[in-house]
């Protein structure tokens, strides 16, 4: 315990310094914020020209289509904030740099997630926090205490899904070449996760629930505040997953960093 | 001969690509299941409704514009604003002047052969696997031989608009906000993400006062809707594209001329 | 403790995949079994004690990078036996690299965009410093080098000298027992290297501090090192002080010639054509005899010479005989052609089994 108060002070001082580096390229900054905002908002008008003609999706109402991309915009926030680092780790690796992360007396994957914190990602944040409001107000869900509780750990659950999906994407450039287009790859499944997954095969919907928990990361956690009357069991398992699959992907990528460096701490 | 070094230059970039076939065969492979998640989403977005067709578009339109205008940009996007905003921080682009082509020659033809292959790997295999899928849907004819002009003015089309971007990074640091925001508006308003015809009647007009819809709507008007094209129509469209063609690298040119300056007074 | 670093037989062995080529080939190397073994440090020992600078030369290639990973504790050994500070370091990582600094290549490891002093005392904090030793050790630092005026840069704006000159400060704040520095005056000006050299050895003296140096610049060794120890091809040549390296081979003197006026301005091929002249015309008088020669970079041809097998000044006689000779040097051997000689007669060693 002692230890993660340790690494929490840690934390914090890197990310001040990095927001206050950040700032001081004010142009920059507000292009960026600008240009993310952008992204959010263009999908947001695709969502709405679809449903200019067609009523629903799959049963899905519009409202109910934002509310699950709200979701999964805020649930992406840490993702994108924290862990923007892993695009990086494959240029470290092949170029050897990485090994400077080894020579500290501090956990790998603390300190090389540590080092970049992306304030690009608080646009996004805003965009699907407002959009999750309104379509709140206008789905007419109630605003209870257990409502926003169930909200809060859904988001959670759903955050850890992301990133540990992303975590493992990044890790593989410890065990092969050229791995690049996986990140790519990931990253556009990942993006699916905004779909309700009862639109897909049951193949696909296999895959999406077991191997590529992206249904995990929007689809299962709404169902809770959008469908409380028809859920499925799996469903209230997602924090517990979440906690689990994420600490898979850390221990992939922890194994990963030994191997390349040919160490077993 | 200016020809000749066209020619180096595509053939470089040919040999460039060829290290990376892996890349290209996970990038078909993406493709296929990009495919499968959007034959699997407007099919469930169809069913909802009781008629055929939405706008003149029937579910088979739908699916192949937007499975072919994925595997369009796959060889039309060669991130150009990417590669010249990194060769300008660098200050790798001093370099780049110094070679006996101009600039934006020696950028076209550095990236037109990767774009040829990309088409070759990606979007021929995609093309062919569509048209078994619908069981040849898409009328092979004189519109096939449009839509091959039509990508072509169409990625020069882009490829002007590239280049006017990638000068405004002479201008500013921010490589990644700048980049998105053209790739946001370029896939948005050329109809790439939703298609046209789904757009609010005014929205559309909007739109078609811009050069954007000539990159992904028009190459991809010739294939769903090839046989309803008169002759004329389809001379119009291209001719259409041909004007933004002319337009744009125009402007490009004399944005760059202009900014050239920029260079040469910072030393890059 | 007598010793701060024991190594006992080490061997590192590396298990590389044989790749294959094409498309094919990658899909092949996926699944692919075929490993090839390859002995990166074999059967390396020495003992380092406290306070010592120690100089770890080799060519590329040799080793060197793959010992001071497993020194540092981010490599496993394959056998024998590491203890640094007593410890071994790879069973726990993050416990020795507690107590030691570490400078590889020109990979800073300071936070890139963070002005120098947040760099600090992020490791003030990272290395549980406290805030006397922080503050003893940034006066320290002040006395020696015009440090101050950095404080306030982002290391992404620092010059390659700035950058290298912080990160080994960043090293040694912590106050380690060890510090290893890879190749720390590469690409550096004459006065930049002087710079750091003077750093080194004045941290050195002040702390007490070990310091394992590799490097390729003869310079770094002269100035700073009392010990060398030599690797190539992952086995140790030699391990001694450099004044006895030096009397070792102290019947060797180098003989330099200019054969032309204006030798600089020859081309590098015709320098080769100039030394292959006098080579020929040595040889053929002392056919039985070792030399080694080399063409400086201004152009003189440079003859090493064993003088318990051949007086220098018959050598000379017989190529004045030959050819014209402008000017003439005599040197005693410098530690570059030294090393030289160990790498060459090792190499000979090898020829001969």
């Amino acid at each position: 315990m002692k230890r993660l108060g340790f690494y929490i002070s840690i934390y914090r001082k890197i990310v001040i310094q990095d927001i206050k580096s950040k700032m001081s390229y004010r142009s920059d900054f507000i292009i960026s914020m600008i240009g993310m905002i952008l992204t959010d908002i263009s999908e947001l008008a695709a969502f709405y020209i679809m449903f200019l003609n067609f009523p629903s999706v799959c049963g899905w109402t519009y409202h109910e289509m934002l509310f699950l991309y709200g979701f999964s915009l805020v649930a992406l926030t840490p993702l994108q904030c924290l862990f923007d680092n892993n695009w990086q780790l494959r240029h470290y690796v092949y170029e050897g740099d990485f090994i400077k992360y080894c020579f500290r007396p501090i956990n790998v994957f603390f300190y090389y997630i540590s080092e970049d914190f992306d304030t690009k990602g608080l646009g996004q944040f805003f965009v699907g926090f407002g959009t999750i409001i309104y379509a709140w107000y206008k789905l007419k869900l109630p605003v209870t205490f257990v409502n926003i509780a169930a909200l809060i750990v859904a988001l959670f659950a759903a955050s850890l899904f992301m990133v540990a999906i992303m975590n493992i994407a990044a890790a593989s450039c410890f065990f092969l070449t050229n791995s690049g287009y996986i990140m790519v790859t990931m990253n556009k499944f990942r993006d699916y996760a905004k779909y309700p997954v009862t639109i897909f095969p049951i193949f696909f919907r296999i895959i999406f629930t077991f191997i590529i928990p992206i249904a995990f990361i929007a689809y299962f956690p709404s169902l809770v505040i959008l469908r409380p009357q028809n859920i499925p069991f799996l469903t209230w398992f997602s924090p517990v997953y979440g906690i689990i699959f994420f600490y898979i992907s850390y221990k992939i990528w922890m194994f990963g960093a030994s191997k390349y460096s040919g160490t077993g701490s | 001969m200016r020809i000749k070094s066209w020619i180096a230059l595509t053939r470089v970039s040919i040999m460039d690509f060829m290290q990376f076939r892996l890349s290209a065969f996970v990038m078909l492979i993406g493709n296929i299941i990009y495919l499968i998640v959007i034959y699997n989403l407007w099919k469930a977005i169809y069913a909802s409704v009781d008629n055929a067709t939405i706008n003149g578009m029937s579910f088979n339109d739908t699916m192949i514009y937007l499975v072919l205008a994925s595997a369009q940009f796959t060889f039309m996007e060669a991130y150009l604003v990417w590669m010249m905003s990194r060769s300008i921080q660098s200050g790798k682009i001093v370099l780049d002047l110094l070679k006996p082509v101009p600039y934006s020659q020696y950028l076209l033809f550095g990236l037109e052969g990767g774009n040829i292959c990309a088409f070759v790997v990606t979007f021929i295999p995609t093309f062919i696997i569509v048209e078994i899928i619908t069981k040849g849907y898409i009328h092979l004819g004189i519109n096939t031989l449009f839509y091959l002009v039509a990508a072509t003015l169409g990625m020069l089309i882009n490829f002007a608009i590239d280049f006017f971007v990638g000068t405004i990074c002479l201008y500013t640091q921010s490589t990644w906000g700048i980049n998105i925001m053209k790739e946001v508006v370029v896939l948005f308003l050329s109809g790439a993400t939703v298609p046209l015809a789904f757009f609010p009647e005014t929205l559309r007009k909007i739109v078609m006062f811009f050069p954007f819809h000539a990159i992904y709507n028009t190459p991809l008007t010739f294939l769903t809707k090839g046989p309803e094209l008169s002759l004329a129509e389809s001379f119009i469209m291209v001719g259409e594209q041909a004007a933004w063609v002319i337009v744009l690298i125009l402007i490009g040119k004399i944005f760059w001329k202009l900014s050239e300056r920029v260079i040469t007074v910072n030393g890059g | 403790m007598e010793y701060v670093i024991e190594l006992k037989n080490v061997d590192k062995e590396f298990k590389v995949l044989n790749r294959h080529e094409g498309l094919k080939g990658s899909f092949q190397d996926l699944f692919s079994r075929d490993y090839k073994i390859i002995k990166a440090v074999n059967d390396v020992s020495m003992n380092i004690k406290p306070g010592e600078i120690v100089g770890y030369l080799g060519p590329n290639g040799a080793g060197k990078s793959t010992t001071i990973k497993m020194m540092t504790g981010v490599l496993q050994p394959t056998r024998g036996e590491i203890l640094v500070n007593g410890k071994v370091p790879y069973k726990n990582r993050t416990a020795n690299a507690q107590n030691i600094g570490v400078v590889f290549g020109q990979r800073s490891q300071l936070w890139w965009s963070l002005p120098l002093i947040e760099s600090f005392k992020l490791l003030k904090d990272i290395y549980n410093i406290s805030d006397k030793d922080y503050k003893d050790m940034l006066t320290l630092y002040e006395s020696l080098v015009d440090i101050k005026e950095l404080y306030s840069k982002p290391v992404r704006q620092m010059s390659l000298g700035q950058r290298t000159l912080s990160d080994i400060l960043a090293a040694f704040l912590h106050n380690p027992p060890i510090v290893f520095l890879d190749e720390p005056t590469i690409g550096l000006d004459v006065s930049m290297k002087a710079k750091i050299r003077n750093l080194i050895k004045a941290l050195n003296k002040e702390k007490n501090t070990t310091v394992i140096l590799t490097t390729h610049d003869m310079g770094d060794v002269d100035a700073l090192c009392e010990r060398i120890v030599i690797i190539d091809k992952g086995t140790m040549l030699y391990d001694n002080d450099i004044e006895h390296l030096r009397s070792f081979f102290g019947a060797y003197r180098t003989l330099l010639i200019k054969t032309k006026k204006h030798p600089e301005e020859l081309t590098d091929d015709e320098k080769k054509a100039e030394l292959d002249n006098v080579e020929a015309i040595v040889k053929e008088a002392f056919a039985d005899k070792e030399f080694t020669f080399s063409s400086t970079d201004e152009g003189w041809c440079s003859i090493l010479i064993d003088e318990s097998q051949v007086r220098l000044m018959k050598v000379l006689n017989h190529i004045q005989e030959k050819i014209k000779v402008y000017d003439v040097r005599l040197e005693e051997i410098s530690t570059e052609s030294v090393i030289r000689k160990i790498y060459e007669d090792a190499e000979n060693m090898k020829k001969a089994n």
